[in-house]
């Protein structure tokens, strides 16, 4: 028997009998009405995280404004230098997108095993960066490892940002901006997504490697940039393994042994489904299934 | 302000609050029973409908987003008493289970039926990834799938 979700027969009673949803039909409608609502509002994506502040008994906020049906933050454009993708497309439109592109393989893994299909289909690339306290967001270290760029829009302009960045304020960002597109640089990378759910699919991962690695004419790694995910409360780099891996060949089973080594930086955080030690345990096993898939193994 | 929805080709009213989830509109204003809000965080596929064609966990779907939009529950799969190809399919093998989580896969194999007419048994598993049966009775539920997608 698998271990079932309690059973929530009874509406959850903490929804806000005055909450607004405002279906924005333009991004221009979406900031003046984000602006207007101040703290009070928020915006509204795909709904995966939001419809569940109920059952984690948060008060909903007064005021959302959908973000679904705006034109330009639903599309992608594959440029020669760099992919541009809206905020509000989602998990499941992105890994379409991208499938035919190496090397988006970490994107498109993240992107097209996260949840289950019907998730896959609401969920958006915005909300999943956007969401603080959701430290198993697959996206997350992928686009991590592949450099991105967030841009965050408001009714006074816009700007972007390193991902990076934009993890460290995200829960701090003034009321009236919107993560509107994400900007991800092209280039010559193998990459790759390991992640360890509890179950083969479905599950949230207990932690996730996300990796680009560029190598030389000898088989020896040029650039490293590997993100580690769900093991710590916000997805961060791995700049001591990247900077170990870098001109030594790119070997599965060496990458594992020094990660092994390394791994001890990582905190890792307690929850229902997995303790901190178990998750940073795992990382040597998962950095070694990543690297072996970046080459092709 | 109203909504509007349409439901199994129904078109219906409701005054709910916005986030309202459709599940709890299907159940309690509609009496449309067959989706259940089980986990209420898309994990168990219970309560998945069609909408717009696509399967969408009820239970995540606020009455704004709703609105306007073309909502099937498994109280509309059939057509004019004759049931689709994958009830009929669940039924003949006898893989019929309780109804907690079986309207669910119902919808969730109606869609896989109509957009991978060629699916073989491990795309079956996983168009079921959203959709947790507490007995494991998948086996029969995939084999039931196969023969219908047999049945042309």
């Amino acid at each position: 028997m698998i271990p079932g979700p309690q059973m929530r027969n009874a509406p959850v009673e903490t929804r806000n009998a005055t909450t607004s949803i405002h279906v924005a039909p333009s991004l221009a409608s979406a900031l003046d009405a984000l602006a207007e609502y101040g703290a009070a509002g928020a915006a509204f994506a795909g709904g995966t995280w939001i419809m569940r502040s109920p059952v984690r008994h948060e008060p909903l906020r007064a005021h959302y404004v959908a973000i679904g049906r705006i034109p330009e933050l639903g599309s992608i454009r594959i440029g020669p230098n760099a992919v541009e993708i809206g905020a509000a497309v989602t998990h499941a439109a992105l890994a379409a997108a991208l499938s035919d592109l190496p090397e988006f393989n970490v994107l498109v893994a993240a992107a097209a095993r996260s949840a289950n299909p019907a998730i896959r289909e609401m969920a958006t690339i915005g909300g999943n960066l956007a969401t603080s306290d959701f430290a198993a967001a697959d996206c997350v270290p992928a686009l991590l490892c592949l450099d991105a760029e967030v841009e965050i829009s408001s009714r006074d302009g816009c700007e972007r940002m390193k991902l990076e960045r934009f993890l460290e304020i995200r829960s701090t960002l003034a009321p009236g901006r919107l993560v509107t597109q994400i900007i991800v640089p092209r280039g010559e990378h193998k990459t790759a997504h390991a992640r360890l759910p509890l179950r083969k699919a479905g599950d949230y991962p207990v932690a996730i490697v996300s990796l680009s690695i560029s190598v030389d004419g000898t088989g020896r790694v040029r650039t490293a940039r590997i993100a580690v995910g769900s093991v710590e409360p916000v997805a961060r780099r791995w700049e001591r393994l990247d900077a170990a891996l870098i001109g030594r060949p790119l070997d599965p089973a060496h990458a594992a042994r020094v990660a092994a080594e390394l791994a001890g930086e990582f905190a890792g955080r307690d929850s229902v489904d997995a303790p901190a030690w178990y998750r940073v345990s795992v990382l040597p096993g998962l950095v070694r299934r990543a690297v072996a898939a970046a080459l092709g193994a | 302000m109203a909504l509007s929805l349409t439901v199994n080709g129904d078109h219906l009213a409701s005054t709910a609050d916005p986030t309202t989830p459709l599940v709890d509109i299907l159940r309690e204003e509609l009496h449309l029973t067959g989706a259940k809000p089980v986990c209420r965080e898309g994990f168990c596929g219970a309560c998945m409908v069609l909408i717009d064609g696509t399967p969408r966990p009820s239970c995540l779907t606020p009455a704004a987003l709703a609105d306007g939009c073309e909502i099937r529950t498994v109280e509309g799969l059939a057509t004019q008493g004759q049931l689709n190809r994958i009830q009929a399919a669940l039924d003949t093998s006898d893989a019929v289970q309780c109804g907690m989580c079986f309207p669910g896969m119902v919808v969730s194999l109606t869609h896989l039926l109509a957009t991978t007419p060629d699916a073989v048994r491990e795309d079956i598993r996983a168009a079921l990834t959203g959709n947790i049966c507490r007995c494991t009775g998948y086996e029969r539920i995939i084999d039931a799938t196969l023969l219908a997608l047999a049945t042309k």
